[in-house]
């Protein structure tokens, strides 16, 4: 037994190593005073972080970027509130299997899903724009909302919305004093995960976006330029940072519903 | 009846094909204390949530206070629930909670903090009011529960097996509250329970359901003296019935021997014929030695014995039969428990049987 805790021990730092490294290398050579990304390592810097507040390509990426990623949470966020609280309140027939088709989208190629929306939006004539990203993205986060708020939904004791409405208000009001509050940590939680999704989501917006690149389409049209590697590694620095936070304010909004609605944890995607 | 407050005529409740509600008149008056009492799935939960205005009906008429309730959405209904889980407003104080169904009303302000205080003193929870709701406890929640609904002073409190989630001392408590708040507010309770023991305590009258139907609506005490099914009988407290052959005004009872019986001993009608001969526990008692008695006599043999304390219940097979009747004693001093295998004298009255038409 004690050499096989040792095995496991050591499978889970490689395991952890293997995962973390090259996360761990953006930030190592973002600060490295060097063009060329290897080691052994030149000296200090700031400059390719300065080298980001110059290039006025980067910030309309950037800017792009922020605003398909708000319009697909809110779309995302939206519809996974009606598919939820529909989910957890009634049953109809097929509910099952439209639930089970809703969230298709988690588990297909998203290059497949990249192709077939490119295929159809040309077919339909539209031409390409930060809405047909929008449009592509949200088809992929709307899954995640449903499965976040879905446990949100399903901890809300539905006596609380039947209790208010005894009370005297009505329905509208209902959901608006009390399932709304209530599931808002979800809603929270749900916002910032699709956010994230779609910030750095590459293949849907390669596929569909029109003149103007989101930020990872602009990161691998940089890539072509090996002087510019180290400003990427800055950018990347960033970008995980503020993923990482992200996701935590996600998690925590997460479980602080749980507990508020009374519920116990039943696992999240942290 | 004129003084009904609600009102059921021929109420049948459908879930696709399941009948959940089959066929339920039947009149509160204003003022009771009205209990539905059944095992779980009778219908009990349904029709009260059908009074609530939370399920409608699929046929009959519901009328509460005289008016017809069919277009009426139970927010509009002049009757307030109190849940099995309570949903006390997490995100709320108690204060809140108590007085969100003051929000529409005309009062100002003032009026309302002062009605909300009211509810939580008549409810024990004074100087409650700005605690947060999510870390009161079981039995606080329960009385937070029962000043929301009785703020917007209904015509009728319905109560979803309010107590179930409470232990045994607190829910013995409650049980004398609730029935001093019912006669100190006057308004009708409805309480659904699956606990006899309970509704035989707080009622003024019962209605026990079985699959869909009312099977008896009694006071407590015709409920418990004279059930008109042996299946009433034995869901109300312990029943012993034992097969019997009745020829007019003479019941011969296996095990007990030749009895008369009168007409208001069988409450569905005399039987003719082979029947079933009730008894409760406490009707009959086992003589010790040297005991004399002038009641009618039998002799079984004790096969199981039950130590509660305060009582002792035995299990006694009689000759000639095979499934034990349970006998109670009452625990008095200088008088010894019983051992298995003993065999018993019983005495026991003629006065006490009920006769039932099924065996």
């Amino acid at each position: 037994m004690k050499l096989n805790l040792n095995w496991l021990k050591g499978y889970a730092v490689l395991y952890l190593v293997f995962l973390y490294a090259p996360i761990f290398l953006l930030p190592i050579f973002a600060f490295n005073d060097a063009t060329v990304i290897a080691f052994p390592l030149k000296g200090f810097t700031t400059r390719w972080f300065a080298d980001l507040t110059t290039t006025p390509a980067l910030h309309g990426a950037v800017l792009n970027s922020l605003f398909i990623a708000i319009s697909t949470a809110i779309l995302s966020t939206c519809l996974g509130i009606c598919a939820a609280r529909a989910g957890a309140r009634f049953s109809f027939p097929g509910k099952q299997g439209i639930i089970g088709f809703i969230m298709i989208p988690l588990v297909l190629p998203e290059i497949i899903v990249a192709v077939s929306l490119l295929v159809t939006l040309l077919q339909l004539g539209l031409s390409l724009s930060s809405w047909t990203v929008i449009l592509g993205h949200t088809l992929i986060c709307t899954p995640f909302s449903i499965a976040i708020l879905n446990s949100a939904f399903a901890t809300l004791d539905p006596s609380m919305e039947e209790a208010a409405y005894d009370l005297g208000e009505t329905k509208w009001s209902t959901f608006r004093l009390i399932t709304l509050p209530l599931v808002m940590p979800g809603i929270i939680s749900s916002f910032l995960i699709a956010f994230t999704i779609s910030l750095d989501e590459f293949i849907i917006a390669f596929f569909l976006t029109g003149a103007e690149p989101t930020l990872p389409v602009y990161l691998w049209g940089q890539l072509r330029f090996p002087a510019k590697l180290p400003i990427v590694m800055a950018l990347g620095t960033i970008l995980v940072a503020f993923s990482i936070l992200l996701l935590t304010l996600a998690e925590i909004f997460r479980r602080r519903g749980i507990a508020k609605a009374g519920g116990r944890d039943t696992g999240g995607f942290l | 009846m004129t003084d009904a407050i609600v009102s059921l005529t021929d109420v049948h409740k459908y879930y696709g094909t399941y009948h959940a509600l089959r066929g339920i008149t039947l009149d509160i008056r204003a003022g009771e204390f009205f209990s539905l009492l059944g095992p779980s799935g009778c219908g009990k939960t349904t029709l009260l949530r059908t009074i609530a205005g939370f399920e409608d009906v699929s046929s009959g008429t519901l009328l509460l206070d005289g008016k017809d309730m069919a277009r009426v959405a139970a927010n509009k209904r002049p009757t307030n629930m109190v849940f099995q889980s309570y949903a006390i407003f997490p995100h709320l104080s108690v204060a809140e909670n108590v007085g969100f169904g003051l929000r529409r009303s005309s009062m100002d302000s003032a009026a309302k903090a002062r009605a909300v205080d009211e509810a939580l003193e008549m409810v024990g929870l004074k100087g409650y009011g700005t605690r947060a709701a999510h870390a009161l406890s079981g039995g606080q929640r329960q009385r937070v529960a029962l000043a929301r609904a009785l703020i917007l002073k209904p015509k009728v409190l319905l109560l979803d097996e309010p107590l179930s989630a409470l232990d045994k001392k607190l829910r013995e408590q409650m049980q004398n509250e609730l029935r001093r708040l019912q006669r100190q507010v006057g308004i009708t309770f409805i309480l659904v329970t699956h606990d006899q023991e309970e509704a035989l305590i707080m009622s003024d009258r019962i209605a026990v359901m079985f699959e869909g139907e009312i099977a008896q609506l009694a006071s407590p005490q015709d409920l418990y003296r004279r059930p008109l099914t042996r299946r009433v009988g034995e869901f109300i407290g312990v029943m012993n019935v034992l097969p019997a052959t009745v020829s007019g005004q003479e019941a011969d009872i296996a095990g007990l021997g030749r009895a008369p019986v009168t007409p208001d001993q069988a409450p569905s009608g005399m039987p003719e014929g082979t029947a079933g001969a009730g008894i409760r526990p406490e009707s009959m008692s086992i003589l010790y030695d040297g005991e004399t008695t002038t009641r009618r006599t039998a002799s079984g043999e004790v096969v199981e014995v039950f130590y509660y304390g305060d009582m002792t219940y035995y299990d006694v097979v009689l000759p000639g039969t095979t499934k034990p009747m349970t006998i109670s004693m009452k625990n008095v001093a200088g008088r010894p428990v019983l051992d298995r295998g003993t065999t018993a004298r019983i005495a026991w009255d003629a006065e006490a049987l009920v006769l039932f038409g099924d065996t």
